[in-house]
């Protein structure tokens, strides 16, 4: 037994000892083809299938998950008994089908998940990379679909497909590092080619940094330095549980001008991109959310458990990784606002990304990391490497006031956002 | 169709049971289910590699047709990949102190649960701790005829505070796991420290960044360790010139009288039996008095590097193995706690780890510590917050002049290729000559 007959099996002999019963399956495949030693090294194919159960009973919900179909009783039972232990909350139910109007894409179905396919994306890496003089050492090509169901005894029955084209490259010359990537479910937005020129570049052009002083200096980081930063601590601070939990510097500061007003944040579900969806990883309907408009924080974004436990409504922002539990995330996050004309004049050290993001404290804010690929720039192009050095800050203070936002909007998995300037900022030199 | 030239086949079933209590609140505990299974094979060039759900591993016919089909996939390789001969051998796996599937769900939320809320003191606004516990079975046969099959359990749990006053907010954290059994017994003492730690940081003062003599506790030391050394010892960065000890064997690249070990046969959180490719684990002395002697190999690392020991593949369940760390460490020197902290003067006492990461090519590397003190002749004085430290490699060796006597091992997590796997570091107190704090303050 498998697929919509194994689905409808789970939910009906799961109700007969539920309340509720909810199923979320994925089935995917992906092949990926590795780069060693400056060529195709290795080449991967892959077929996943997980079940995820949850059933509530008296307001306890339960969980378990499987990656085999035959013992799809086994993991319900381990559903019930998970529950029969979870602390009872106040719950209103699993959705019920809805009208979805919307439209959502994040499948491209021209996609061929083939290894000659992803064999031939490492090809054109390479030729990209071949236009500096740089050495490979490490990157390639994954290209995947997943199909992923829904259903609750409730009614809901949904499914969709996904598919993800993922490039990267690693490049060295003498001890100066390059590494460059990019992602989209859809084929055409992928040049491989140029994500190879861009890795190879970067490591040439920072051999031979010069040393800075301690201080205070104007930087630009990269919508992937930024990423990096924001991804840690923001996400977070947005999330109902974690503001009811009060650990959210955010929790208590709705309405209030809480960032610069040149900054909106927003999750656009409707948008291509790699979390495109019509519905959540409960089955609620998605739908925009502003968090920050200009500056002002708007919303906190919840599932249903964190909703229903207190008064507040589900904004269809649940997600799953892997074959875990849902929890709240969100689907594609923008950075957004007023860009600057023109790059000034100044010198300003811009950072292409940083080491040691995730040990950022997201409760405080604080970060203090090491910069990878830092240069001086001048009126808006980079002039000179920098070695290394250390930059120290907090997200929240960093924010509430920015230099501006540049024209160079790129996606870093599920965020979309522009390099960020911002003043004064502490450099720590060696 | 072109042959295999080795072929093996790795599979894992197991079981993960968590517990997540969040002030006070239950809010999931329960066990999921997963069996996945790797093929590789080495065709005329490089790897083809399946991944599989629940492959019958006794199925001779199953077993032909998944090397065929990856047989297939190594064809479009081009890197030219050979596989030196290494010892085989499984190691006991200690036996358990308490098996952790002898105890039922419900008493291990209410002793997790304990540990929570011994968190929960004055000022504390948020609690939450989290049980991990995973047996997985593995079996593992390679074309070659070798064959093994053992259990490995692991069971663990975390505990965050959070404390706030007047806005301003500070978090205290503690974990521990093992792989020798059960392990939520009487750890209140645990939660009660994480509490603790988050309350005092509401009057700690921010770091001021600059470079200093810094001392690094055994927490700290062994991911200095980790991040330091350890990566850019592994041969697969190693082979591919993504590392900075590339062609340094037998270069003094550290203090005199400083080893460093990985060894997975340790009754750490990084143990293993025997290692993903089948291959017998010992321990492997990256450096010996202050001189590269090993880089930690695989198979194939070991035949296309050389000047190492091969037992260091690992592999998460359904991933394919990669060269990894296990159990790493700084072994003692001489020197007791107090003697480091007058020798330091003036400087800063770091504790404790939020972790930190590397870039071994360009050689330069970021660790974080949970809190920290001032050192001012030689007296430990104000606690410090939000303090990280980064250095480079290649030098940052050099500027241990203190190794203290009392190492210890702490559990934790390390993520490469996007793999997660148990390991374990550990170090004596270390003093540092010239580190690069990167605080904010002034």
């Amino acid at each position: 037994m498998n697929g919509d007959d194994l689905i409808e099996r789970v939910l009906r002999v799961g109700e007969r000892q539920a309340d509720e019963v909810e199923v979320f399956c994925t089935r995917g495949q992906s092949v990926s083809a590795g780069i060693k030693k400056g060529i195709l090294g290795i080449a991967e194919e892959s077929e996943t299938w997980n079940m995820a159960i949850r059933v509530v009973k008296d307001g306890q919900i339960g969980f378990s998950s499987t990656g085999d179909p035959d013992r799809w009783k086994e993991c319900l039972n381990a559903a019930l008994a998970s529950g029969r232990i979870a602390t009872p909350q106040e719950w209103g139910g699993f959705p019920k089908p809805a009208d979805i109007a919307a439209t959502a894409s994040s499948a491209d179905p021209d996609l061929v998940v083939g290894i000659e396919e992803a064999a031939g994306m490492v090809v054109d890496l390479l030729s990209g990379a071949a236009e500096h003089p740089v050495e490979v050492i490490g990157g390639g090509a994954d290209l995947a679909r997943v199909n992923l169901e829904i259903a609750n005894t409730g009614g809901v029955f949904y499914d969709m497909n996904r598919t993800a084209v993922a490039v990267s490259l690693e490049a060295i010359r003498e001890q100066s590092t390059g590494y460059e990537f990019d992602a989209s479910p859809f084929l055409d937005e992928i040049d491989a080619r140029s994500v190879g020129e861009a890795a190879a570049s970067l490591a040439a052009r920072s051999c031979g940094g010069s040393d800075i002083e301690t201080g205070r200096y104007d930087i630009i980081l990269s919508p992937i330095a930024a990423a990096s930063i924001l991804g840690q601590v923001l996400l977070p601070a947005i999330s109902g549980r974690n503001v009811k939990a009060g650990r959210s510097f955010l929790a208590d500061k709705l309405g209030e001008q809480v960032f610069d007003e040149h900054l909106s944040i927003y999750d656009d579900p409707f948008a291509p991109g790699p979390g495109s969806t019509t519905w959540d990883a409960e089955g609620v309907p998605t739908r925009r959310l502003v968090f920050v408009q200009q500056g002002v924080l708007q919303q906190f974004a919840y599932d249903l458990k964190t909703g229903y436990r207190y008064g507040e409504e589900s904004t269809g922002s649940a997600v799953r990784s892997g074959s875990g539990e849902p929890g709240i995330g969100v689907h594609n996050l923008f950075i957004d606002g007023p860009r600057i004309k023109d790059a000034g004049e100044e010198r300003v050290v811009w950072i292409h990304d940083v080491v040691g993001a995730h040990t950022a404290n997201p409760f405080s804010g604080d970060f203090s990391v090491e910069i990878s690929n830092p240069f001086w720039m001048e009126g808006g192009r980079p002039v000179k490497p920098i070695r290394t050095a250390m930059f120290a800050g907090n997200v929240f203070e960093m924010l509430r006031e920015i230099g501006g936002l540049g024209k160079d909007d790129r996606r870093v998995g599920r965020l979309t956002l522009p390099s960020i300037l911002l003043n004064k900022q502490q450099i720590i030199g060696k | 169709m072109a042959e295999a030239r080795y072929y093996d086949i790795r599979c894992v079933e197991g079981e993960i049971t968590l517990i997540d209590i969040d002030n006070g609140v239950v809010e999931s505990a329960g066990t999921s289910y997963f069996d996945r299974a790797v093929v590789r094979v080495l065709g005329p060039k490089g790897w083809g590699i399946l991944t599989r759900d629940h492959v019958d591993i006794d199925s001779k016919r199953e077993r032909d047709a998944l090397v065929e089909e990856a047989t297939r996939l190594a064809a479009v390789t081009e890197d030219q990949v050979d596989i030196a001969d290494a010892p085989r051998g499984l190691l006991p796996v200690p036996s358990l102190d308490e098996d952790p599937r002898d105890v039922d769900l419900e008493e291990k939320t209410r002793l997790l649960a304990g540990i929570e809320d011994a968190a929960r003191i004055p000022e504390v606004v948020n609690t939450r701790a989290r049980y991990t516990e995973g047996i997985d079975s593995i079996r593992f046969l390679d074309s070659s005829g070798n064959e093994y099959s053992y259990e490995a359990v692991r069971s663990g749990f975390s505990v965050l505070a959070i404390a706030s006053r007047n806005g301003v907010m500070q978090m205290g954290s503690e974990r521990d796991h093992v792989t020798t059994g059960f392990n939520l017994r009487d750890k209140q003492d645990l939660g009660r420290k994480a509490g603790e730690v988050a309350v005092s940081l509401l009057d700690a003062k921010l770091a001021k960044g600059g470079v200093m003599r810094a001392v690094l506790d055994p927490e700290l030391a062994g991911v200095f360790t980790h991040e330091a050394v350890g990566h850019a010892s592994e041969g697969d960065l190693v082979r591919e010139g993504a590392s900075v000890l590339e062609g340094r064997i037998g270069e003094q690249i550290g203090c005199e009288g400083l080893v460093i070990v990985d060894d997975p046969s340790l009754p750490e959180f990084g143990f293993i039996p025997v290692d993903a490719e089948g291959v017998a684990v010992r321990r492997t002395e990256i450096i010996r008095n202050g001189i590269l002697t090993s880089y930690l190999h695989n198979r194939e690392t070991l035949a296309a590097v050389g000047n190492g020991v091969p037992g260091h593949a690992r592999a998460e369940h359904g991933a394919p193995p990669i060269v990894r760390m296990s159990n790493t460490f700084i072994e003692n020197g001489d020197a007791t706690y107090d003697e480091i902290l007058s020798e330091c003067k003036n400087g800063i006492l770091l504790i404790g780890s939020r972790g930190g990461q590397v870039d071994p090519g360009r050689g330069v590397f970021q660790f974080s510590a949970e809190y920290g003190y001032l050192v001012e002749d030689g007296e430990i004085t104000d606690m410090v917050r939000d303090v990280s430290l980064s250095g480079e490699i290649l030098s940052t060796l050099h500027d241990i002049i203190l190794l203290g006597n009392d190492r210890k091992m702490n559990p934790g997590y390390c993520g490469k290729g996007g793999q997660v796997v148990p390991v374990s570091d550990g170090a004596p107190h270390l003093l540092l000559e010239k580190a690069t704090v990167g605080g904010r303050g002034i």
